[in-house]
């Protein structure tokens, strides 16, 4: 994966003319709303400015045998595969802009018009500073630390006694098996469990759970925030259905924060109408 | 990325199951048939139960703070799932299909050891496969401290932060109640059609709206007797209800109502109905729309509406 430590000369140059390698003064980007960029501040970090990671990926072929329920591994491969790309782009240029982390980061897939076999895969987020130069902040091995969460929710994490360690991420490309003609013909008028299909749906939500678990074993997490697990098709054959799971892995600030400490929040009644 | 890895030198491309997936599916359809959990899973919540991988959670950043400021906290996520034909009743079949979910669920929950599942959703896939629809319940399994290790764990569809909510005013939520049913009227005559006197008049139609009530009724009332084994109060519904006209030859049409209603059922326990709760008042300055105003997303996905007005009265 030796490409993705190539970012170009004239991007590392306006990375360098954003902020001045994260001093104040500087300008910054960010697709923060406001009430986001005050919390991230209010939180002790600033943004040094967008971070964005492309990938254009051709998803090779692979069909599931008709009767079959089975993993297409070529295509859940290609699913992670170009994510993780985009998603180390997105880090190499917060790191060329010595950011300790992006936050809000928005993952997003994208068929393109012509093919229906190359997806875009599209990362972006802003990259922050701890404001008083702390370096405790950083993601495993060093790198940035990557997360979905929106600049409230980096606030509330932070004020909860957890940091951000990164975005991991689990996908299982899965072909559920089709009903062969006198199956179905014998479940006619009848109340059943079709458990074969029970059992690929199962499977393939497990199978992306277990990835994304593992990733997170490995980033040394204490667990996993804000999990969304979806389902999606893109474009493939019917029957063919990937699974995506992708949480924030998180780890106590330093030793677990007593419950005692975390405060209440105050019940608030809207009177407008 | 290491199981990227073990994917590259693996199966790949071969377009064959491995002996490890043929082995897995093995395990699945045992596990299916004798209501357990494949050895697998069974590892995965046990690792989660005792600490020793991170847990998974739908939570929040808040909603972590918050049960933890309660002594509570998330194992792992747990998952039910039970595609369901109903080939003789659409309506028998998604209460059934919910129901086996829900087993799932608990079964997981159970391998997890803990004591309550929140933020239960009630999802489907977008397949379509005949007369028949996958049924998945998803949420995250959290334990208690303090408290002796689990029999029956509580399943609430509610969100960690309301769940939260609820505890401290001394209502504990014990479980999901399922209500359903559905009938098909065979009128003598037609019942909307443009008759000679009805077109012009205005006019209730009894027979019809008789039929539609009768079935409401009888699914609130079996949502009810569920509720009634778990606890003694229902909050959240989701409710779902259509009804068909179906045209007949050279006969009056007939007409098919179906109705479910789901929900999360609590234990209210009326001394507890006193618990201080301090409640500010705001004025909210926004002239746009306003987090404080606009309903929060429920994520369940299962039925295409929450319920059937299309608008105000």
């Amino acid at each position: 994966m030796s490409i993705t430590n190539e970012i170009p000369p004239h991007a590392i140059e306006r990375l360098r003319g954003l902020r001045n390698e994260g001093h104040p003064g500087g300008i910054f980007t960010s697709d923060f709303s406001v009430n986001e960029f005050l919390l991230v501040r209010k939180a002790g970090f600033e943004p040094v400015g967008l971070c964005v990671g492309t990938c254009v990926y051709h998803v090779g072929i692979q069909y599931g045998s008709w009767g079959k329920n089975q993993e297409l591994e070529v295509l859940s491969q290609a699913m992670y595969h170009a994510r993780e790309l985009a998603m180390t782009r997105m880090r190499e240029e917060a790191r060329e802009m010595g950011a300790d982390g992006i936050v809000g980061v928005q993952l997003t897939v994208k068929r393109l018009e012509w093919s229906t076999e190359v997806l875009e895969f599209i990362a972006i987020g802003t990259g922050v500073v701890h404001a008083e130069g702390h370096t405790g902040f950083k993601g495993p091995n060093g790198q940035p630390f990557t997360s979905d969460l929106s600049g409230q929710d980096f606030w509330t994490l932070l004020h909860a006694g957890y940091r951000p360690l990164e975005m991991v991420m689990g996908s299982c490309v899965y072909h559920v098996a089709h009903q062969g003609f006198f199956r179905s013909m014998g479940n006619v008028g009848k109340n059943t469990e079709l458990t074969n299909f029970s059992q690929a749906l199962y499977d393939a939500r497990e199978i992306a759970m277990e990835r994304m678990q593992h990733e997170a074993i490995e980033a040394g997490a204490e667990g996993v925030v804000g999990v969304d697990l979806h389902e999606g098709s893109h474009a493939w054959q019917a029957h063919v259905i990937e699974f995506f799971a992708v949480g924030t892995a998180v780890k106590p600030i330093s030793t677990e924060q007593d419950a005692s400490a975390i405060p209440d929040p105050q019940l608030v009644l809207s009177v407008n109408n | 990325m290491g199981w990227l890895g073990n994917l590259l030198g693996g199966s790949a491309g071969s377009g064959a199951p491995s002996d490890a997936a043929a082995a897995r599916s093995a395990e699945w359809e045992q596990a299916l048939q004798s209501r357990t959990l494949p050895s697998f899973v069974e590892a995965r919540l046990e690792a989660a139960a005792s600490g020793r991988t991170p847990w998974l959670s739908t939570m929040t950043p808040i909603e972590l703070a918050m049960v933890r400021r309660h002594g509570i906290r998330p194992v792992a996520m747990v998952s039910g799932t039970c595609w369901y034909h109903y080939g003789y009743s659409w309506t028998r079949g998604h209460a059934a299909g919910w129901h086996a979910a829900l087993d799932r669920l608990r079964a997981e929950a159970l391998a997890a050891g803990a004591h309550a599942v929140v933020d239960v959703k009630l999802r489907t896939i977008d397949l379509d496969v005949g007369d028949s629809m996958d049924f998945t319940v998803i949420g995250t399994a959290v334990r208690i401290e303090g408290l002796a290790k689990p029999t029956v764990p509580v399943i609430a569809t509610v969100p960690a932060l309301e769940f939260v909510r609820l505890l401290r005013s001394g209502i504990v939520p014990t479980g999901i109640a399922i209500g359903a049913q559905y009938d098909i009227l065979s009128p003598a005559v037609d019942l909307t059609g443009s008759g000679l006197f009805r077109g012009w008049r205005n006019q209730p139609l009894t027979e019809l709206g008789q039929f539609w009530e009768s079935i409401r009724r009888f699914a609130l009332a079996e949502l009810k007797d569920d509720a009634r084994r778990q606890g003694n109060g229902v909050l959240a519904h989701t409710h779902f209800g259509q009804l068909f006209k179906i045209e007949r030859d050279k006969q009056p049409p007939q007409f098919l109502g179906r109705h479910i209603v789901v929900g999360t059922v609590v234990h209210d326990r009326p001394s507890a109905a006193n618990a201080p709760i301090e409640i500010s008042t705001v004025v909210d300055m926004r002239d746009d729309e306003s987090p404080l105003l606009s309903p929060r997303p429920h994520g369940h996905n299962a039925y295409p509406v929450d319920d059937e007005e299309d608008g105000p009265i």
